[in-house]
């Protein structure tokens, strides 16, 4: 989900979907009043407020997933081991912290 | 008093999400569980401030954020361990590890605190993004309003599968806190996160099922709830994820 992004993952608008969300993060203004008009323009002003909603949303759960310490569960961890150690997830120091 | 409010903007901001913000920034100046209305309006301003600290910048620039040290800068209402407890989950959460939680226990850090803070840092990281994300300032803070903390502690919460201690789905059956649940007998380990202070997780959760999806929504891919899709919304919470190093 990083890295190079010019197909968007394959998905619909995915390009601008992730140039908005890494402006977010980011705290580029400029950046992203450019994405944000690039998703108005192209998807509308009702998909640009659902992905702000999105956004917003993940970076908060993040926090949460990652103060209180949860493991991933179990059926999940399973099935999605391989995609984890291809993309690099697992390298994340929070892999450790959350015994994956 | 502040009273969110979309209608001015450009773009359509769906009524559910404006009514689930008002209903927790209302909440935010509340007595809480754990904490008084004051105190939850200090937390969430630390919050805020929290990016402005060039000790966090330091470390999160680090190889290892336990290298450095030095002082926090913040806003001098808060004891040292809580100050440390927002600034590290605000600004570098994907770091954050057993060790680092266990020093704030040891310290004095009571888990109820701990994990209502958490939920405060949520309330105001879900809703402050969504409008930097629209290019909106931010909301100004609630007043905090009077009362005391009801200090409720599901007696059935226990040190089971997180670093604070949870309420299982099965051992909150037939107790006041059942509902958070929503009758599910089996619910991710993210809604049982804070369930320790189950307010946390009814205030928090009513934003996840506007901004997000609500759990019915989430699989059934036959369906659209927003306008934006199911891959899309999986590609945004995805790279969004990935940028602050979350592995859940």
């Amino acid at each position: 989900m990083t890295g190079s992004d010019s197909d968007g993952g394959g998905v619909a608008d995915g390009a601008i979907l992730l140039r908005f969300a890494d402006a977010v993060l980011a705290d580029d203004v400029a950046e992203l009043a450019a994405a944000r008009e690039v998703i108005a323009k192209s998807m509308g002003g009702a998909a640009l407020a659902d992905t702000a909603g999105v956004v917003a949303l993940f970076n908060a759960i993040d926090r949460v997933a990652d103060a209180t310490g949860i493991p991933l569960e179990e059926p999940k961890a399973a099935a999605t081991a391989d995609f984890r150690a291809a993309i690099g997830i697992d390298e994340f120091t929070a892999a450790g912290e959350k015994g994956i | 008093m502040t009273k969110i409010n979309y209608t001015d903007l450009a773009w359509p901001v769906r009524d559910d999400v404006t009514a689930a913000q008002r209903r927790n920034w209302d909440r935010l100046g509340r007595p809480g569980t754990w904490l008084t209305g004051a105190e939850r309006i200090t937390v969430a301003a630390e919050a805020r401030n929290a990016g402005n600290c060039a000790l966090c910048r330091a470390r999160k620039e680090a190889l290892s954020p336990y290298g450095v040290e030095g002082s926090h800068d913040h806003l001098g209402a808060l004891a040292e361990l809580e100050v440390e407890q927002i600034h590290r989950i605000c600004t570098d959460p994907g770091r954050l590890s057993r060790a680092w939680h266990q020093g704030l226990r040891d310290g004095g850090m009571a888990e109820e605190r701990y994990v209502e803070i958490t939920g405060v840092i949520a309330t105001i990281v879900a809703i402050d993004t969504f409008t930097e994300g629209l290019g909106l300032d931010p909301w100004p803070l609630p007043q905090a309003q009077a009362g005391a903390p009801s200090r409720a502690r599901p007696t059935a919460a226990k040190q089971q599968m997180a670093w604070v201690s949870t309420l299982s789905p099965e051992d909150a059956k037939g107790t006041a806190d059942e509902d958070i649940y929503g009758g599910r007998p089996v619910v991710g380990h993210i809604v049982q996160a804070m369930s320790l202070v189950p307010e946390e997780v009814r205030g928090f959760f009513d934003i996840v099922t506007k901004q997000y999806l609500p759990p019915a929504a989430m699989m059934d891919f036959d369906n659209e709830y927003r306008a934006i899709n199911h891959a899309q919304i999986e590609l945004i919470a995805g790279r969004v994820s990935a940028l602050n190093q979350c592995v859940y």
